[in-house]
């Protein structure tokens, strides 16, 4: 059974008869026994009667002469519509190039970009790499410093997880370990 | 879109710019009478519909064909409308253009239609204009609200909404008046 609520919510669509079977159906039955949402739904079928009827004044014949004429007149001054240059572009290769080559060309376009791109990856340096300045100031660590990182190396064995974890970050950063 | 409009439309960016006649002829009276529908004012209709056309004109070029050249024109004919009415309610918002007929007084039930057909004819010409669009596109045109959408380029949503808000300010309107009785 539908309630006024929804009745409500659902009558431009109705009016429009946009509503299924079923739903037209129950609201068209409370609208029977509901003169409140019935007067609703009067209110919005006159409304979209008057707005649908609203009539636009046919102008004379000779209006869309002088129609014709004005916008002539102001069209005089305005360039010619132009396609996009890609379209133009397209074009020139459809003029230039033989039908069945198109698809030859379009794949050997595609192939050579491919190529380059991968060219150009191969060539590049990598960046995972560590510089060479990094492995020199590896190189130059004391031997004090490398036996107290063997003996972080100890005490992680007595750590949990995340706590070696911030200890391995502190000797990355500094060469020492963060012990408190 | 339908192939006369596209051959016609390619035709002109070939350079045979005099076949867009074509196009104006086909659809000068319905451009001019959404223009009306929106104004309410057949000077303003006249100058907004060829305005449509010019500026057709002058962007045939980025016409794609993605949608229907019809959806493309009134797109171009509901935006200067809207531009239109949004620069005339900053200049006069209490301007009133058409003229009802005379009604015959010779019965108080007919009197009060004319004054609810008033009413109602004054709350639709002062209805916001994205309101009014949707309104005339759905009830006077016959569009869907998908193509609604596409032409004031909301939303299927906001599309609906408009249109529901547009009849619920009409219908409190004329809810204002009661038959005698």
């Amino acid at each position: 059974m539908t309630d006024c609520e929804s009745a409500r919510e659902q009558l431009l669509a109705y009016h429009d008869g946009e509503l299924p079977a079923e739903q037209r159906q129950a609201v068209e039955t409370h609208l029977l026994s509901c003169p409140d949402c019935a007067r609703e739904a009067a209110l919005i079928g006159e409304v979209l009667d008057r707005v649908r009827t609203l009539s636009v004044p046919e102008p004379p014949p000779e209006f869309w002469e002088t129609f014709g004429r004005d916008l002539h007149r102001r069209m005089a001054d305005v360039p010619s519509p132009q396609p996009p240059w890609w379209v133009k572009a397209a074009e020139w290769i459809h003029g230039v190039v033989p039908p069945r080559a198109v698809p030859v060309l379009a794949t050997a376009t595609a192939v050579g970009l491919l190529l380059a791109i991968g060219l150009i990856r191969t060539h590049r340096a990598p960046h995972d790499a560590p510089p060479a300045e990094a492995l020199v100031i590896t190189e130059d660590m004391g031997i004090g410093q490398n036996l107290e990182i063997l003996e972080s190396f100890d005490l992680l064995q007595e750590m949990d997880v995340l706590e070696r974890l911030d200890v391995l970050r502190q000797l990355d950063r500094t060469g020492r370990p963060g012990l408190t | 879109m339908s192939q006369p409009d596209f051959e016609v439309i390619q035709r002109v960016l070939a350079g045979e710019t005099a076949a867009f006649d074509r196009l104006v002829a086909q659809y000068q009276q319905e451009i001019y009478r959404l223009a009306f529908r929106m104004t309410r004012n057949a000077e303003d209709a006249k100058d907004l519909a060829q305005e449509t056309f010019i500026q057709a004109y002058r962007s045939l070029g980025t016409f794609r064909g993605h949608s229907r050249f019809y959806t493309w024109l009134y797109r171009i004919a509901m935006n200067l409308c809207l531009n239109h009415l949004k620069a005339s309610a900053r200049q006069d918002p209490t301007q009133v253009d058409e003229q009802l007929p005379d009604s015959r007084a010779d019965s108080l039930s007919v009197l009060l239609k004319d004054e609810r057909d008033r009413a109602l004819d004054e709350a639709i010409k002062t209805l916001p204009p994205q309101q009014k669009a949707t309104l005339t596109l759905r009830v006077q045109q016959g569009l869907g609200h998908k193509e609604i959408a596409e032409i004031l380029e909301c939303s299927e949503g906001t599309a609906k909404a408009n249109y529901f808000h547009a009849v619920r300010t009409l219908q409190r309107r004329l809810a204002a008046f009661r038959e005698p009785e």
